[in-house]
């Protein structure tokens, strides 16, 4: 090999080498960060392990806060993510089947709006949501945060491209010949293939709900918050990073460091087994060539 | 299928229409309903003796909460810790508006540091009844309310109403460490000019020992421009004044930029941990009497021992008067919505005129517990110099130049002023950037310029 | 039949996307309820924070754009080229878990690696001259830190998404690129990117999109840094202001519609010329 080219490669290694030490330092820091004092987190190297100790420590300093208020925001979380989640498979597997698989008018219309919305960033929407809801009283109550979650057009696109490549319209045929009535051929033919993408358009559906700031942020403050914004929440009691003195009461880094942990566990378990949705999802956003 | 078709289209277009219409209907009809209570002096919601009374403060007022918790069982308290508004953050006032537009989710008593709420908390907003109830209409005895130290409530009296109580009064003293100054021989400066000079002396003689700060949004604006007479934040009606090239705005930037160029002054905040790092070389620091609580007598901040620091006499300018500044003093909302008026009023007249925790850490506005308060520190001895004395000094000075417009100047100081300091600019060169941000606030907020 | 599949998604369409689009619509060019005409938006456009804020979220889309744009490709193609199927999978895995921690999580986490006094790369942090959190956040550094923050929850699902294009360029199209005599280099530039061309114009848009949005990471910065990250530093924040702390709900409304129109531009743009998706 002459050595231009494996100087080449050489560099590429590095940089490849550089954006995984990039990519992975936060994380390897916020697996031990809350295992040390505060002490040890401002004095001693970055990437000690504290001890067993310490973690307990920070652990009983975080779910103690405000009487278990931690617990409150994560089933607030839960709650909110998982009830959207239902009501989102409940809508969207069946839109998307309908618009791959049936005829009727205005079909193409939805297609492309659905296409339209989809890309349309959801933050775009929440402060007029809000207003919405705020004219009809529905603010504050865990539905204003549940049915705007629920409206997934991403899902129902998911849906809509997978039974149109990977159901035949003659399988469905063939049953209704055999006599099937619509719902039937939905539930009993259709309903069967689609598990792969019931857990994709799930996957997205709860993780982008999960991480969601602005909408719960606007519609469901104080406890009926979800773990995002009960985390910006915890800040405020975080010395270093607000003005505040009474040392008893107070989140120190280490806990906090523990609670961002704990806001991003579900999703980041999800991650971890999922590796495989991720990639057949976004990729399905478009098709092949 | 085509019938179908047909239908659902129509439909569809009934549906939104319906919707719209909905909206509208909603939207043009939301008032407050229901009559003016004669007991209260406002419409009041239906009351609940047994309910929970909310409380949203910040975590410096939470033992003051616990001992309230104590002290009346009786009462059900939820306590919901936010961050008292503090840097001009307007966390109360956001939330707030949160919860007019829900309908629902008010606190049943507020906290805030900053001295200026009433002036949107006492407005009715987009048809909502003002969150901040009126107290001297009927809620509270007048007999209670004139146990304030006189002026104490100004900041909350909107046209001759009362629509808060003050928690501490929070004027400028001069906070000294004795020891250190003995150990130095250096003299208690008792005016600005003195106090730049012993920065001069400091800085060539014991460099590193330093004698406050300018990184804390309240610090700028109010310790050091409040006392100097600037005229920054200045309101008369609905016309907002600032001027940072007016001469006593001048020679208060002046100093400020000399000691932060010599080290005396360090652009840390007093409850950072690079502050408590160095504590031990702090010499002196101009600030509010409760520094006292939040500073000094803090096991995590200074932690002073017993007769190592001494409050004196504000320091005053050469060519000016015998003034002070001011820095908030908390302040306690009742709710208008609030459905047990009558807890949330024996919880407030606990919390500020207790004498075992009224205050939290500060000097008290109720009379009886501020003079409670003296006499403690007094006979405790924990103060060199005559601490009583240099209080109440500075409580009478605080100058009356300023107003409480429905903005913090510690916005702007925090925007304009800290990050342009720690990147080497000095004031005087941010100065006017600082003003024009102020006016366009004030002018956001519908102040007319003057 | 196949209407009543969709009925409930077409309510929840309207409900959702068009209702509060036509809400907004409505305050944005009425004051109490009268049609006033622009006036809300010549207000706005007129406030002294909207020109600045403007300014910041575009400053901050530039600098995110051309990274994302430049180093996922570069990425995309480096671990494309290694051999070991072991460790392209674990390089692609590692690039892309950072996308766990959106939103709230992702701020926090990053308050720290800013943070001097606990940074683990503190060492380069005064290598760039800040020594202390209110210096790396300084409103001249913000576009850059907001950049470096997205480019790590973000970055990672792209680079998987470029490196699946990648894959699927035919085996015979490599082969007679390399028949031709094309280093990695050529073949990088005359092959295999101009293949990825619409996956690239789709993460733009996608991110421009997004990035107009800025709401979370500048709050929470503000939150942390006791306000030197100003409350208004992007459009978003502003429309939220205006609607909480100045109860204008109409000015509110136009900026939320200026958005709104943006995104939509976008959209409507890249669905119907972008020809990436199947709208049969």
């Amino acid at each position: 090999m002459d050595p231009g080219r494996w100087l080449g490669r050489a560099l590429i290694w590095v940089v490849m080498a550089a954006f995984v030490v990039f990519f992975a330092l936060p994380i390897v820091w916020l697996l031990l960060a809350p295992t040390k004092t505060l002490r040890q987190l401002l004095l001693d190297g970055p990437f000690t392990v504290g001890s067993f100790d310490g973690l307990l420590q920070n652990w009983m300093d975080l779910t103690s806060y405000q009487n278990g208020l931690i617990w409150t925001w994560l089933g607030n979380s839960a709650m909110y993510s998982g009830l959207a989640l239902i009501v989102t498979l409940a809508i969207s597997i069946p839109a998307g089947y309908a618009l791959a698989l049936t005829d009727f008018r205005g079909r193409r219309t939805l297609l492309a709006t659905t296409l339209v919305v989809m890309l349309i960033p959801n933050t775009a929407l929440v402060l007029p949501i809000f207003l919405e809801l705020s004219a009809v009283r529905l603010v504050g109550s865990p539905l204003s945060v549940i049915l705007p979650f629920s409206f997934f057009p991403f899902g129902v696109y998911l849906t809509y491209i997978y039974f149109s490549t990977a159901v035949s319209r003659d399988l469905l045929d063939a049953a209704r010949i055999d006599g099937a009535s619509e719902l039937r051929v939905f539930t009993r033919v259709a309903m069967p293939l689609a598990t792969p993408v019931i857990a994709l358009v799930g996957f997205f559906s709860f993780t982008g709900n999960w991480n969601n700031y602005f909408l719960p942020f606007v519609m469901v403050p104080g406890r009926k918050a979800p773990i995002q914004v009960g985390l910006a929440e915890l800040l405020s009691n975080v010395p270093q990073f607000n003005p505040t003195n009474a040392a008893s009461t107070t989140i120190d880094l280490p806990a906090l460091a523990l609670g961002t942990l704990f806001s991003v566990a579900p999703v980041l378990i999800i991650f971890l087994f999922s590796q495989r949705f991720l990639v057949t999802g976004m990729t399905a956003g478009g098709t092949k060539e | 299928m085509a019938p179908q078709h047909h239908r659902t289209s129509v439909s569809r277009l009934l549906i939104t229409a319906t919707a719209i219409a909905g909206l509208a209907a909603l939207t043009a009809c939301s008032g407050p309903a229901g009559e003016i209570d004669e007991n209260y002096g406002f419409v009041v919601a239906e009351q609940n003796p047994d309910s929970e009374i909310t409380i949203w403060a910040d975590a410096t007022r939470q033992p003051a909460v616990e001992a309230f918790q104590k002290a009346h069982p009786e009462v059900k308290v939820n306590l919901v810790v936010d961050d008292g508004s503090a840097n001009g953050s307007a966390t109360l006032q956001t939330k707030i508006a949160l919860a007019d537009q829900a309908g629902e989710g008010w606190p049943d008593v507020a906290f805030s540091t900053q001295t200026n709420d009433a002036s949107w908390a006492a407005k009715e907003t987009n048809g909502v009844q003002a969150f901040a109830a009126p107290l001297d209409k009927g809620y509270f005895d007048e007999d209670f309310l004139s146990g304030f130290t006189p002026g104490a409530l100004d900041p909350v009296t909107i046209d001759d109403t009362v629509y808060g109580l003050r928690n501490d009064l929070a004027p400028v003293l001069f906070w000294y460490n004795k020891t250190l100054l003995d150990e130095f021989g250096y003299d208690v400066p008792t005016t600005w000019e003195e106090y730049q000079e012993l920065g001069d002396k400091l800085a060539s003689d014991h460099p590193d020992y330093f004698l406050g700060t300018v990184g804390d949004s309240f610090a700028g604006p109010y310790v050091f421009y409040w006392s100097g007479e600037a005229p920054i934040y200045q309101v008369d009606g609905d016309t907002f004044h600032s001027d940072t090239s007016d001469a006593n705005s001048m020679k208060v930037t002046e100093m400020l930029d000399h000691m932060v160029a010599n080290g005396t002054l360090t652009q840390d905040s007093v409850f950072g941990a690079d502050f408590v790092a160095k504590a031990d070389h702090l010499v002196a620091i101009p600030g509010p009497a409760w520094y006292s609580g939040a500073l000094f007598q803090n096991p995590d901040s200074v932690n002073a021992a017993a007769g190592q620091w001494g409050a004196a006499n504000p320091l005053t300018w050469e060519n000016g008067g015998d003034v002070t500044g001011n820095v908030g003093g908390g302040m306690w909302y009742a709710s208008s919505h609030s459905k047990n008026l009558e807890a949330v009023k024996t919880f407030l007249e606990f919390i500020v005129s207790d004498p075992s925790t009224a205050g939290t850490g500060g000097l008290p506005a109720y009379q009886s517990a501020a003079d409670a308060w003296l006499s403690d520190q007094a006979s405790s001895g924990f103060y060199d110099g005559d601490f009583a004395g240099a209080v109440s000094t500075a409580a009478g000075s605080v100058w009356n130049g300023w107003g409480y417009p429905n903005f913090s100047p510690e916005t702007s100081w925090t925007k304009i002023i800290i990050p342009g300091i720690a990147s080497g600019k000095t004031i005087k060169e941010l100065s006017a950037d600082w003003q024009k941000e102020m006016q366009n606030e004030a002018q956001a907020q519908g102040y007319t310029i003057g | 039949m196949g209407v009543a599949f969709v009925t409930p998604y077409t309510l929840f369409l309207l409900a959702f996307g068009a209702l509060p689009t036509l809400y907004a619509i409505y305050l944005a060019f009425t004051k109490n309820n009268a049609f006033v005409g622009l006036d809300n938006f010549v207000r706005v456009v007129q406030d002294y924070r909207f020109m600045p804020a403007v300014g910041h979220v575009g400053l901050y889309l530039i600098v995110w754009l051309i990274s994302l744009i430049v180093l996922v490709v570069l990425l995309a193609l480096a671990v494309h080229g290694v051999r070991s199927r072991r460790l392209s999978t674990s390089v692609r895995f590692i690039y892309y878990i950072p996308g766990a921690l959106a939103g709230a999580s992702s701020v926090l986490l990053w308050l720290f690696v800013l943070d001097p006094s606990v940074s683990p790369v503190s060492g380069l942090l005064n290598l760039l001259g800040s020594d202390s959190f209110v210096n790396t956040i300084q409103i001249d550094r913000l576009p850059v830190v907001l950049a470096i923050i997205a480019f790590w929850t973000g970055a990672g699902g792209w680079i998987v998404i470029m490196y699946g294009a990648l894959n699927n360029i035919p085996n015979e199209v490599m082969e007679a690129a390399r028949i031709d005599g094309a280093g990695p280099i050529k073949t990088a530039l005359f092959v295999q990117i101009p293949l990825l061309r619409k996956w690239i114009s789709y993460m733009v848009i996608l991110s421009l999109a997004a990035g107009t949005q800025l709401f979370v990471e500048p709050r929470v910065l503000s939150q942390a840094s006791r306000g030197v990250v100003p409350q208004d530093y992007s459009l978003n924040q502003l429309a939220f202001l205006f609607a909480f702390k100045q109860n204008d709900f109409n000015g509110s409304a136009a900026i939320s519609l200026l958005l709104l129109v943006v995104a939509l531009g976008l959209s409507v743009f890249f669905v119907f010329r972008g020809g990436l998706f199947e709208r049969d």
